[in-house]
């Protein structure tokens, strides 16, 4: 697993109390009950200072998913696959 | 009736929520006669609540009915909510039509937009005849500890509110904060009682579905806790111009300074009012606020006490400090509630308050006689704007953990000192399942041993930080 995977995951296991081995497709905003809005703002601020990059309103909003992070992230210019 | 709710035009909107239910004035007046028939006068109702025309329809009838409700989250821990039922046996449930399947025991008697009145099967039982409603003090800790209200005090409360408020017919304010929550009624109660139309949500402020049905409604009045204008910055909210909207208030703790004159600054440029506020579940709601002519000059403080209202501050002899100064703030007015209760008995108390309350929090009045509140007596946080009881806490890790420990912090985190290393994951856990709030919020620091007094009382003072 690459570095910026790692800590991606690590905010995730930090903010919802996940296992590493939850963090998959079926991690989405509708599947886990700990994801209300006080999670997705220190989730999107976690992820903002740690890969010093400003989200677009929308894509704050439709965040959605672990998933889908990635991907954002990636458009980002995130490589994370390092 | 209740708001003077008769006296609005019938065929304005009252209530317009997400879910695509609108209900007039006039038709409101007659659902609320309806009710009558089913519910009670005096009785207790446990009221589910989401931001909806059920909910607060259901709300309104009862209290011109003299039915006494409870307002607590539809989303309330189950666990939590037994141990009210079981301490406050109510005859009565207000409740989604959707979770009426979790209750076997009760018994339908009137539906309506989406909700139902169920008879519990508990039996009657008197309250105070001022009694009108009751809201917990903290929907964290699941401490059945309630605020008594009297109709006096909400009615005042909407009235003063509406006036600095200069709420009108034409405002359609967004109830984005619950219902069951202070702040979040007040907006509904203020509003309604100036005929406004109230517009409601219990979406999150970070969904998609929220700013739809946000954009659509042409909202006049948003009402944030300091969470809420987080949000609202990240979302870039001051990058457009939102012409409907006339006020951006705030209330529930402090907001962060570089938020704050974000909001500030974007209200002057744009022609809207940006108004802070200060209140307490035990006056219902707003008691200062901060008229937006000062926003800047005087950014930080709550400004002085609503119309109707007095504030002061006392020494540590409870004598009055005159002029500028610090100390305990207190607060005179008709919204006052009266009183708390721990149990069912205590709801056939009277007004134990008398219209005057030391409010815990401590405060420096400046020459101008404005407030700025510069601590806090009493031993709770206000995390993301819900209060959470730091002995409420100590007692929950003490009976699921076993073991002692103390809490302490900041409204940014609790920090919860306990001697055992191994704790820490379950001790995280335990509070934000219990409270509901972000696991970030809670941080548990290991050491040698808990500083107690002689008389083996901990002594925050010592406890690192």
């Amino acid at each position: 697993m690459g570095e910026n995977l790692r800590k991606y995951n690590e905010v995730f296991m930090n903010i919802f109390g996940a296992a590493e081995s939850e963090l998959n497709e079926s991690f989405t905003f509708e599947s886990v009950h700990k994801w209300d809005s006080l999670a997705h703002m220190a989730l999107i601020s976690r992820l903002e200072d740690i890969f010093d990059v400003m989200f677009e309103t929308e894509d704050v909003l439709h965040y959605g998913s672990y998933l889908n992070g990635i991907k954002i992230l990636e458009r980002y210019g995130v490589d994370m696959k390092a | 009736m209740y708001l003077g709710l008769e006296a609005r035009p019938r065929d304005r909107a009252a209530v317009i929520d997400d879910q695509g239910l609108s209900i007039s004035f006039g038709e409101l007046c007659s659902f609320m006669s309806e009710m009558k028939n089913f519910a009670r006068s005096g009785a207790v109702v446990f009221c589910l609540c989401e931001n909806s025309a059920g909910a607060i329809a259901g709300y309104l009838s009862f209290m011109d009915n003299g039915t006494v409700p409870l307002l607590l989250s539809a989303a309330i821990d189950r666990t939590q909510l037994a141990v009210l039922k079981q301490t406050y046996t109510p005859p009565y449930m207000w409740l989604p039509e959707r979770c009426l399947g979790e209750f076997p025991e009760c018994r339908a008697v009137f539906r309506r937009y989406g909700y139902v009145l169920a008879e519990t099967g508990h039996r009657f039982y008197p309250v105070n005849k001022d009694l009108a409603m009751l809201l917990c003090t903290s929907g964290s800790t699941g401490s059945p500890k309630l605020v008594r209200h009297k109709l006096t005090n909400l009615e005042t409360s909407a009235r003063y509110v509406s006036e600095f408020f200069g709420a009108c017919e034409d405002d359609r304010p967004m109830a984005d904060l619950p219902m069951y929550y202070t702040m979040g009624l007040s907006v509904i109660n203020s509003y309604l009682y100036r005929g406004a139309t109230v517009v409601a949500s219990s979406k999150s402020l970070m969904s998609p579905e929220f700013w739809d049905f946000y954009d659509s409604q042409d909202i006049t009045v948003f009402t944030g806790v300091p969470y809420s204008y987080e949000i609202l910055r990240r979302l870039r909210f001051t990058a457009k111009e939102w012409p409907h909207l006339k006020i951006l208030t705030q209330g529930g703790g402090k907001l962060k300074e570089k938020i704050y004159l974000e909001f500030a600054e974007y209200a002057q440029r744009t022609g809207k009012k940006f108004i802070a506020t200060y209140g307490q579940t035990e006056c219902s709601a707003r008691m200062a606020y901060l008229p937006p002519e000062y926003a800047v000059s005087k950014q930080g403080s709550i400004g002085k006490a609503i119309p109707g209202g007095e504030l002061s501050i006392i020494d540590d002899k409870r004598d009055f400090i005159e002029g500028p100064g610090e100390g305990e703030m207190c607060y005179c007015g008709p919204n006052v509630t009266m009183g708390y209760a721990e149990n069912r008995k205590e709801l056939l108390k009277g007004d134990e308050w008398y219209g005057f309350r030391h409010t815990g929090d401590i405060a420096r009045r400046d020459e101008d006689g404005f407030y700025f509140i510069t601590g806090r007596k009493s031993r709770f946080l206000k995390l993301f704007g819900v209060r959470v009881g730091l002995d409420d806490c100590e007692k929950i890790i003490y009976s699921k953990l076993g073991a002692d420990c103390a809490c302490a912090g900041d409204d940014r985190e609790m920090r919860i000192y306990v001697t055992r290393p191994d704790l820490s994951e379950a001790i995280v856990s335990l509070l934000s399942d219990t409270t509901g709030i972000l696991r970030t919020s809670f941080r548990v620091v290991v050491i040698d041993r808990l500083p107690r007094s002689g008389a083996g009382k901990i002594l925050y003072s010592q406890l690192p930080v």
